[in-house]
């Protein structure tokens, strides 16, 4: 396997407080330093298509995904990813075929699924014990593997975005127009659905299946508030969502602290969206 | 989804001469319900067509069928083989309803239809100048820093024809131009479109309800109710018995024998015959 070692020290060097000194936090680092552009830019259109919903929906069926693993006897984090885009991409097919309206088709995905995992996972007592490390995230953890995952991912959603952002703009401002105007909708909106359904199960070891909505939805929406263009809107939702998870790594691990990882990184990405609606507030003022 | 007899009769290449748009039998049924039957109609080359009918006769579902968004029996053909008229269609949808809080100039929204480089790494120039002429010719160069979210819906629907320029258009279809925007607004909107039609030579087709803002521009008439009422010029098409039969009243609207017989003038009560737009 590739050694990512001297990414690490380069990491620790880069940042010399005591804290970073550590392997573990070093690899924290680099996990969540892969995981905030990618929720970030998902998380734009996330919210242009008002998919928070949906969001919640296959970050939940990550139950259903550990019950598969467990039935079948293969790793979760096989099974979880794989789970995962599946519903990602039915609920895209039902929303495109079914005269139901979206919110009713993702709520019956999302009961059916979390049933399912929780019906299966509550007859693990083993499972059930570690059920709170899917719940919160546990990013210290996170080992080589996963971040090799990660980067590859973060490959693959970096360049979707920078083939088919001005698309996905299209498609959710009207997505008639967009296809009579030559814009391969379908393709688009499956495309989207697939890569947000892997980033959400990858980043769920980071931050939990509570959390995961946040940390696409929060960046996107502190953006909104301080953009005045398409294009700036992605930047921000950038620098809030890389900031953010600095900045909650750093303070979970200070001893005043002691916060869970994931939580605290969505505490600071909430409060770059508080900044955001005054700094709108005020120039709505002027 | 198919009616047998429909298949027997595909219209032939040179059936589609002077016609840019023809529907062959089109039927639509969703979930159990009938919106269109029959449907025959077709929209000459170069002119402007109106579907005319009451709310709930299947105007914009035809307009879905024709853009492919909803399945259909029967067959649409769109243009003669060779002008690939298919690839070049521009679509003004009825008032767009969209997201306000997007943070997106108008300049930004016109470039997004032109360029594939993602907005956040800049736009093009040439396609900064390309947006202002495109927006220049809807009237909407003093539009080009504004917000998305701040525009009108007369505003919004000259910038929703521009993008639909951006597409360099053999077939221009619009739903409802003439709605959620003032009568003059509409009337505005017309006559930018009738001159626009002539500057650029494509064939225009529009979904409409109000017959005073946009019949006296149309060159054809097709009107609608689940199924073809008449076809033709509006001189023809537009007969009292026809109006009373479809909107269920005489409307009142204008004499019949004065209108356009698919060449000529607008003789529209609301035009006073002082504009003409031969």
């Amino acid at each position: 396997m590739l050694d990512l070692s001297p990414v690490y020290d380069l990491l620790g060097r880069i940042m010399p407080c005591a804290c970073m000194q550590a392997r573990f936090m070093q690899q924290a680092l680099l996990g969540l330093l892969l995981i905030a552009p990618m929720t970030a830019a998902m998380g734009v259109q996330v919210i242009n298509f008002r998919m928070a919903f949906f969001a919640d929906a296959i970050s939940h069926s990550a139950f259903a995904g550990v019950a598969l693993g467990l039935i079948f006897s293969v790793s979760p984090h096989w099974t979880m990813p794989l789970f995962g885009l599946l519903v990602g991409l039915s609920i895209m097919a039902l929303r495109r075929h079914s005269t139901l309206s979206t919110d009713t088709v993702i709520g019956v995905v999302f009961a059916a699924v979390m049933a399912f995992g929780l019906a299966i996972i509550s007859r693990e007592a083993s499972v059930a014990r570690d059920l709170q490390r899917f719940l919160y995230g546990d990013i210290l953890t996170i080992g080589d593997a996963g971040i090799l995952n990660l980067a590859a991912l973060f490959a693959a959603v970096m360049a979707f975005q920078a083939w088919g952002y001005n698309r996905l703009l299209y498609i959710g401002l009207n997505p008639v127009v967009a296809q009579a105007h030559g814009v391969r909708v379908a393709i688009y909106q499956f495309a989207f659905a697939g890569l947000t359904a892997l980033v959400i199960m990858l980043s769920i070891w980071a931050v939990g299946v509570l959390l995961i909505t946040a940390l696409l939805i929060v960046p996107a929406a502190a953006a909104r508030g301080f953009a005045r263009s398409a294009g700036s809107m992605f930047w921000w939702a950038m620098l809030v969502s890389i900031t953010a998870a600095i900045a909650g790594l750093l303070i979970s691990a200070q001893a005043w602290a002691r916060t869970a990882t994931g939580p605290t990184v969505v505490l600071c990405a909430f409060v770059w969206f508080m900044a955001s609606q005054i700094s709108a507030a005020i120039r709505k003022r002027a | 989804m198919h009616s047998p007899e429909t298949k027997n009769s595909p219209p032939s290449d040179s059936m589609m001469e002077g016609i840019a748009v023809a529907f062959d039998h089109v039927s639509v049924c969703i979930d159990g319900v009938s919106i269109l039957e029959d449907v025959s109609a077709s929209s000459p080359h170069g002119g402007c067509t109106a579907v005319i009918g009451p709310n709930g006769a299947g105007k914009t579902t035809l307009l879905m069928a024709l853009l492919g968004h909803i399945p259909f029996a029967g067959r649409i053909r769109i243009g003669s083989r060779e002008e690939n008229m298919k690839s070049r269609i521009g679509y003004v949808p009825q008032r767009l309803q969209f997201d306000r809080g997007l943070p997106m100039t108008v300049c930004d929204f016109m470039v997004m239809g032109l360029q594939r480089r993602p907005l956040w790494l800049g736009t093009k120039r040439s396609n900064r100048i390309r947006a202002r002429e495109l927006l220049s010719a809807v009237r909407g160069e003093a539009l080009e820093d504004r917000m998305l979210g701040v525009l009108s819906g007369g505003e919004m629907q000259r910038v929703m024809l521009a993008l639909a320029l951006a597409q360099e258009p053999l077939l221009l279809i619009l739903d409802e131009p003439a709605s959620g925007v003032d009568v003059q607004g509409g009337q505005l909107f017309c006559e930018l479109l009738e001159r626009l039609r002539r500057e650029h030579g494509f064939t225009q087709l529009m979904v409409s309800h109000d017959l005073a803002t946009v019949t006296h521009h149309a060159t054809h008439v097709i009107m609608l109710n689940r199924r073809i009422v008449a076809e033709g010029p509006p001189r023809e098409v537009l007969t009292p018995a026809n109006l009373g039969a479809v909107f269920g009243m005489h409307m009142g609207l204008a004499d019949a024998q004065a209108l356009s017989d698919g060449q000529s003038a607008c003789t529209c009560a609301r035009c006073g015959g002082e504009v003409t737009h031969a």
